[in-house]
């Protein structure tokens, strides 16, 4: 099996409470299963005795994470409880165990196809191809990752080599990816190709501050907890003006509201718009602030489920300043 | 426990969910699973060996004072037990449902409701998890100065029911220093509050009742406590003493002149040999001290400059302030995994409180029971934290290979336990600082207080009388006894 790969995880984290606090999922629905501590208790069930794999409840639960890389951020040893529930994920759909609604949302995944248009030396994988002139630019679904979320390994590999097909066809050697979660997939997938977050390419172009305005950063899980706090979407903000303020009481909490899932809003909806509530309770003036987060999928679920929120993604905040 | 397809089990589940709603009873295994273990080591093990824990019936999160009032009322009709948790990282297996029935999660009660910058106090639900709780009153621009290595792990509530404490405990005091007044839900399901200031002559003290009482007599579901400013200045100093009784000494003396410091621990030679070199990277022969004092930048300096006098009477080496730091930045990194102590080996907290004057006789009785009667086991201790009459000793016994049988392996434990705690009682001990009584150590109650344990049964008994709340904890009588 997968899990048996992360027996170190298990055996660290089943008894451990020291992340608990910072489990987006625990801290909406207070379940204990809902803690790295619980998912590793239920795997180490599981470890023991393969037929428990087949409890249902125990399925949903690892279905409910929210695959936040907080808590292995936060942990001294950085154990990688996110690698072990995706383990399971895969464990799960390789027994033909998978919920119905994960199979669907998975074949809809699979049909992806990438296009690429325009001229260029660099290709721009995202919404914004304004920002970015000279540069071809390649469109369709997710690139494979959301699927590997999901636990359905060969059908992300699929998605991926359409992907990888599309690039190659672009005879492009540097690719700029928008989404975080596109970019913490692509960044070591592509041999021969430099890829970059927008950030990191925008940052570059030293564009103009505008006015100083304040605006709240709004971390996106994968920058922060998956790729090492990447430092450059800050930068660039504070590079266009922006006064960037601390939101919510502190910053090792993940506000991305399931962002680590990647599709986590179509699987598990109820629990995606409490994460967002949660957020919204945090705010101290949801109408009037302003905030920025790096990810069209955190745009849209807060927006989703608070339609007062005032947010702009990073690249729209940076055309939003080149605008001024 | 109720049988899940009886019909009984059905009538319940729904009184429950007419109280919080069908979303805040679950019944499903994965969340079940994680309410039977604590950080108990004995269900630990039971679990690691595949050994079936009891489950509860219900897990059912309330939302409100109310609500557990009315879950309680339910729990007295049926007579069922009700466990309340609050975090689940008690050490002492308090918060497990050995009876099954109720386990009541109180995290949904997790809202800081009042911030009082003029008294200087802040008023939450216990159910609010500790950071969360630090994080909010910093945001506010003050802290709770209660900073226990479970900070994250814990609930307020948790606190409460076991008298818990945190690393600056010295000046700051311990949970029960440090609250004002409680709400409580009594087992008959009445909301009561206790008087509104901790310092009265208004008859015995109803708030000390219910802390530390391991919800054997009621839930405690909001609290006041103090807050405190955030410190100008806080230092901290270390030094490396040839012998833990050099380094008692100079720690003690500290205390009795009268200084404040925030913190002081004392690592006795093993410790600071296995866990200050593995944590801290300080290689090194001797007993580690390490104090620290906090508050104005002037009265720090000075403060910090005596205790560092007292300590450089005795043969040291000093390590500076730099040493100090380093203790501080790390002081929660010895309670992550891998450097905390975790199966296959065996471990536990022999926590006792003593008099100056009696300490180093409780750490030498409970080191010599364990070292002629069970020489497969390592003894290592600290001493962490101080009063103005004495301190805590964090005495740990470890086992690299205990029995894989996992019923000879709790049977060595419970002696190890049983032998070690009595021996430190017979010095002047008290079980325990900090941890609480639990399951663990409910059999020594009566013995540790003597016919005095009959005053805290009869209290039970008046507020609980259907002992539906925490039976078989803290010593008191088990369920259908």
């Amino acid at each position: 099996m997968h899990i048996d790969k992360h027996q170190d995880v298990i055996a660290a984290c089943r008894f451990c409470f020291m992340c608990r606090h910072l489990d987006p999922i625990g801290n909406v629905t207070f379940q204990e299963a809902d803690t790295p501590r619980g998912r590793a208790l239920i795997l180490d069930k599981v470890r023991m005795d393969n037929e428990n794999l087949k409890n249902n409840d125990f399925i949903a639960t690892v279905y409910r994470s929210a695959l936040s890389g907080a808590n292995r951020y936060h942990c001294v040893s950085h154990y990688d409880e996110v690698g072990l529930v995706l383990a399971a994920r895969k464990d799960i759909v390789e027994a033909g165990l998978v919920p119905e609604k994960v199979k669907a949302l998975a074949e809809k995944l699979s049909g992806a196809t990438f296009t690429v248009k325009g001229k260029g030396d660099v290709l721009y994988y995202g919404e914004h191809a304004k920002l970015y002139s000279g540069c071809k630019t390649l469109s369709g679904g997710d690139p494979g990752k959301a699927l590997e979320t999901l636990g359905f390994a060969g059908e992300s590999q699929k998605v991926f080599d359409k992907f990888k097909k599309a690039v190659a066809a672009s005879r492009c050697k540097t690719l700029i990816v928008a989404e975080p979660s596109a970019y913490d997939f692509l960044k070591d997938k592509l041999d021969g190709i430099k890829v970059v977050h927008c950030s990191e390419c925008l940052l570059s172009a030293k564009l103009k501050a505008g006015r100083a305005r304040k605006a709240f950063y709004l971390e996106s899980d994968f920058l922060k907890n998956y790729d090492g706090n990447l430092a450059s979407p800050r930068q660039l903000l504070a590079q266009c003006g922006y006064k960037l303020v601390p939101f919510g009481t502190n910053s090792e909490e993940s506000y991305s509201v399931g962002e680590g899932a990647v599709v986590f809003d179509e699987l598990n909806p109820e629990l995606c718009e409490k994460l967002c509530r949660r957020v919204c309770e945090l705010a101290d003036n949801l109408k009037n602030d302003l905030f920025i987060t790096p990810s069209r999928y955190v745009k849209a679920t807060l927006t989703k489920y608070n339609p007062q929120i005032r947010i702009v993604t990073l690249e729209e905040a940076v055309a939003q300043r080149k605008d001024q | 426990m109720i049988p899940p397809n009886s019909y009984l089990y059905e009538m319940i589940r729904s009184e429950l969910s007419w109280v919080v709603g069908d979303d805040h009873v679950q019944t499903g295994d994965s969340d079940k699973l994680g309410h039977s273990i604590d950080y108990y080591w004995v269900p630990e093990v039971w679990h690691d060996r595949g050994q079936k824990l009891p489950p509860p019936d219900f897990v059912v999160y309330p939302a409100s004072a109310r609500e557990v009032s009315e879950i309680l009322k339910i729990a007295n009709t049926h007579n069922i037990p009700v466990v309340p948790w609050g975090g689940g990282s008690g050490s002492q297996g308090g918060a497990l449902p050995i009876y099954g029935g109720i386990v009541m999660d109180m995290k949904r009660m997790n809202k800081v409701l009042n911030i009082d910058p003029i008294s200087m106090t802040a008023t939450a639900e216990t159910g609010i998890n500790t950071q969360h709780l630090e994080w909010a009153i910093e945001k506010a621009g003050y802290s709770t100065m209660h900073f226990p290595a479970s900070i994250a792990c814990a609930t307020l509530g948790g606190f409460i029911a076991n008298r818990g404490t945190g690393v600056l405990s010295t000046k700051y005091g311990k949970i029960e220093d440090m609250v004002m007044t409680l709400e409580v839900v009594t087992p008959a399901g009445e909301i009561i509050n206790t008087l509104p200031v901790p310092r009265h002559a208004s008859g015995p003290d109803l708030t000390q009742l219910f802390l530390g009482s391991e919800g054997t007599l009621g839930v405690v579901t909001k609290a006041t406590i103090k807050i405190h400013p955030i410190p100008e200045s806080r230092k901290f100093h270390a030094f490396l003493f040839k012998t833990m009784h050099d380094a008692m000494g100079a720690g003690a003396k500290i205390m009795t002149s009268r200084l404040r410091p925030c913190v002081i621990r004392l690592y006795d030679e093993l410790e600071t040999a296995r866990l200050i070199k593995r944590v801290l990277g300080i290689d090194k022969q001797g007993a580690y001290l390490v104090f620290g004092f906090d508050g104005p930048a002037k009265n720090v300096d000075l403060e910090l400059e005596q205790a560092c006098a007292i300590c450089r009477e005795k043969e040291h080496e000093d390590l500076g302030t730099e040493m100090g730091q380093a203790w501080w930045d790390h002081r929660y990194k010895f309670f992550y995994p891998p450097y905390m102590f975790h199966l296959p080996q065996a471990f536990g907290t022999l926590d006792t409180v003593a008099t100056f004057a009696n300490i180093e006789k409780v750490y030498w009785a409970m080191k010599n029971t364990i070292r002629e009667n069970f020489p497969q086991a390592a003894f290592i201790g600290h001493f962490s934290h101080w009063y103005e009459w004495g301190c805590m000793l964090y005495a740990r016994f470890i086992i690299e290979e205990p029995p894989k049988d996992p019923r000879e392996a709790v049977a060595l434990y419970n002696k190890i336990w049983d032998m070690a705690i009595r021996a430190a009682i017979k010095e002047g001990g008290v079980i325990n600082e900090h941890h609480g009584v639990g399951l663990k150590l409910g059999r020594i109650m009566k013995e540790l207080y003597g016919p005095a344990f009959k005053v805290l049964e009869d209290i039970k008994k008046v507020l609980d009388p259907n002992n539906i709340m925490n039976p078989g904890k803290m010593g008191f009588r088990a369920k259908g006894i």
